[in-house]
């Protein structure tokens, strides 16, 4: 046959394509239980719909073409729960996925398809860094590096979801880091460079697990939304993430069905408040309850535990619960809580997606390391974020709110609607300090100088932070019974949707910053 | 095996110690009870794992940072 030859070859290339690093570095992989490249794409899309894009890269040094099979960043596109997705794999067994002239030139394929259908975009980051010799010296560094002006811009039209699954530096990081979801495996390690590099360049040897380990960056940075076990959950948990989100910011997050028991839950939502106001409760637990039956998808559980960020769904249509947890420092915002609250902000903004704010604090932390933390700046920037967001906003105030805190939370005009529990007491300040502030003297406690002067005061001060003075002054539109929160949510997202724009917000916050 | 030290996160009193050197605790379990804001504030297990250290008495004052308590994770 005229053909056979070239076919005979096809056959061979592609093989050799597949080959990835050799037998020998995908044994030694597959015996650690850690998924190559290939694997997680298989794990990750629906059967029979990888197709992948530029298959027969090779290095372009031509005493490289033998051992780069693929170049180390394996591309193309795949679906997820039925919707198309591009993907970037990086295969650290081709030349631990350094960066090189042709595997940069896959990204910026996948980028620009992503960008422009309207595709989300998914990274399975473990990478070198840039790739020597290929990068040293000047020629080099001007012939290869920062020649695309548009490889590090995020503008948020599509979502990004990235794991972080072994050791990465340099590329596997930047995306990590410009993604809107970030799961880490544990073991992996997330940094600017390798602690080989880095403990030659101090002198001392430094472990990966300090330098960019899950701890740090779940609990110290917040650069990795959570951390988990296996590659398989890691993958997992970029597939739950893209169900709550649309496929570009055209368009709504899908639905899904509503799960039977969901309102009977809703229902029991007030055994988690406990009786006494000095005790504190986990707020999840009313998140749980008050969402779709088993749709809580929490953010950044280990960082800024003030505050909780989480996706979930109501009704079948998704939401973004930002709600102060009293279970840590009583629910007060701190600096890394208003950053997390910021960049939850910042997602649910960008694709079309509501916002319930849960309240209960007794205002933001505050003292001279609370201002070393830039506490002023960041209560800004959170503001700012809150009145640039265009899509509904609802406010539900379960205990206390106080002060600052209260607007930033959704209070006032802040929100599309809100509603107070019978149990909600607002003030500018707790009234045991307010009273001091108004009749004490500096560095005496009302208390200990003149406790029934206090007691007077204190009773006076307390008893005009009912929920019915605000809802006298319009302050609350609703007071509603706790069991009736889903209910009431449910019922305001219809009224408020964004009819004009088909649903759509205008995405003021798509282009703030990626990480905070 | 890791020594995790866990630190309070507000400036308080301690009021109730919940565990005893060696017992088993899972992530989220409430370890130590701090007095602070005039609120019942729980220091919580940051792991799976085992007492190893109460570094803290009922009724002392810690500071915020503070380590309280050490679990083997």
């Amino acid at each position: 046959m005229a053909f056979d030859e070239l076919y005979d070859e096809y056959e061979e290339r592609q093989a050799k394509a597949l080959s990835m690093g050799g037998p020998d570095r995908l044994a030694r992989r597959k015996n650690t239980g850690i998924l190559n490249a290939r694997e997680r794409i298989n794990y990750l899309v629906d059967e029979n719909t990888w197709t992948e894009s530029g298959l027969f890269t090779l290095s372009h040094l031509p005493e490289d073409r033998e051992s780069t099979p693929g170049d180390g960043k394996i591309t193309g596109y795949g679906a997820i729960d039925g919707r198309e997705t591009v993907i970037v794999s990086n295969d650290f067994t081709v030349k631990g996925a350094s960066s090189s002239v042709i595997n940069m030139k896959r990204i910026s394929q996948m980028r620009r398809t992503a960008l422009e259908r309207g595709i989300p975009m998914v990274f399975l980051g473990e990478s070198s860094g840039a790739r020597i010799p290929d990068n040293m010296g000047a020629y080099n560094m001007g012939a290869i590096l920062g020649n695309d002006g548009s490889q590090y811009q995020r503008t948020r039209e599509q979502p990004w979801a990235s794991a972080i699954l072994g050791m990465a530096y340099g590329s596997a990081t930047w995306y990590g880091c410009l993604s809107d979801f970030n799961v880490m495996r544990k073991g992996a390690i997330m940094a600017v460079s390798s602690e080989r590099l880095v403990s030659m360049a101090i002198g001392e040897q430094v472990a990966g697990e300090d330098l960019g380990g899950w701890r740090m960056h779940t609990d110290t940075t917040g650069l990795v939304d959570f951390a988990v076990d296996t590659d398989e959950e890691a993958l997992d948990a970029i597939k739950t993430f893209l169900s709550y989100l649309p496929e570009n910011h055209t368009q709504l997050p899908p639905e899904k069905p509503v799960p039977s028991g969901s309102d009977e839950i809703a229902r029991t939502v007030l055994d988690i408040l406990p009786e006494k106001r000095t005790q504190v409760y986990d707020v999840r637990r009313i998140i749980e309850r008050v969402a779709d039956k088993n749709s809580m998808f929490e953010l950044k559980a280990r960082f800024g535990k003030t505050a909780t960020t989480a996706l979930a769904r109501l009704d079948g249509k998704t939401v973004g619960f930002i709600a102060n947890n009293p279970m840590f420092k009583a629910g007060a915002l701190d600096a890394e809580g208003c950053d997390k609250c910021c960049s939850f902000m910042v997602l649910c903004d960008s694709f079309n997606i509501p916002v319930i704010f849960l309240v209960d604090n007794p205002g933001f932390v505050i003292g001279i390391d609370a201002e070393r933390q830039k506490a002023p700046g960041k209560i800004m920037n959170f503001m700012n974020a809150l009145q640039l967001m265009t899509t509904p906003k609802l406010t539900v105030m379960i205990r206390k709110n106080y002060g600052q805190a209260y607007i930033n939370m959704g209070g006032g005009k802040n929100a599309a609607e809100v509603a107070a529990w019978p149990t909600a007491e607002v003030s500018f300040m707790d009234p045991a300090y307010a009273v001091n502030v108004v009749h004490g003297k500096p560095g005496v406690r009302l208390e200990d100088s003149d406790p029934d002067l206090f007691k007077e005061k204190f009773e006076k001060f307390q008893l005009e932070n009912s929920v019915y003075d605000i809802a006298a002054s319009y302050g609350v539109q609703h007071v509603i019974k706790a069991e009736d929160t889903r209910d009431w949510l449910i019922r305001m997202l219809k009224v408020h949707r964004n009819r004009l724009s088909g649903g759509l917000g205008k995405h003021l916050l798509s282009n703030w910053p990626t990480t905070f | 095996m890791a020594r995790i030290e866990i630190e309070s996160d507000v400036t308080g009193t301690v009021w109730k110690i919940e565990v005893e050197e060696g017992t088993k605790v899972t992530e989220g379990q409430t370890l130590i009870i701090l007095e602070s804001m005039k609120m019942e504030i729980p220091v919580l297990a940051s792991d799976d794992g085992t007492v190893a250290e109460i570094m803290v008495e009922e009724e002392e004052a810690v500071a915020e940072g503070q380590a309280v308590i050490v679990i083997d994770a």
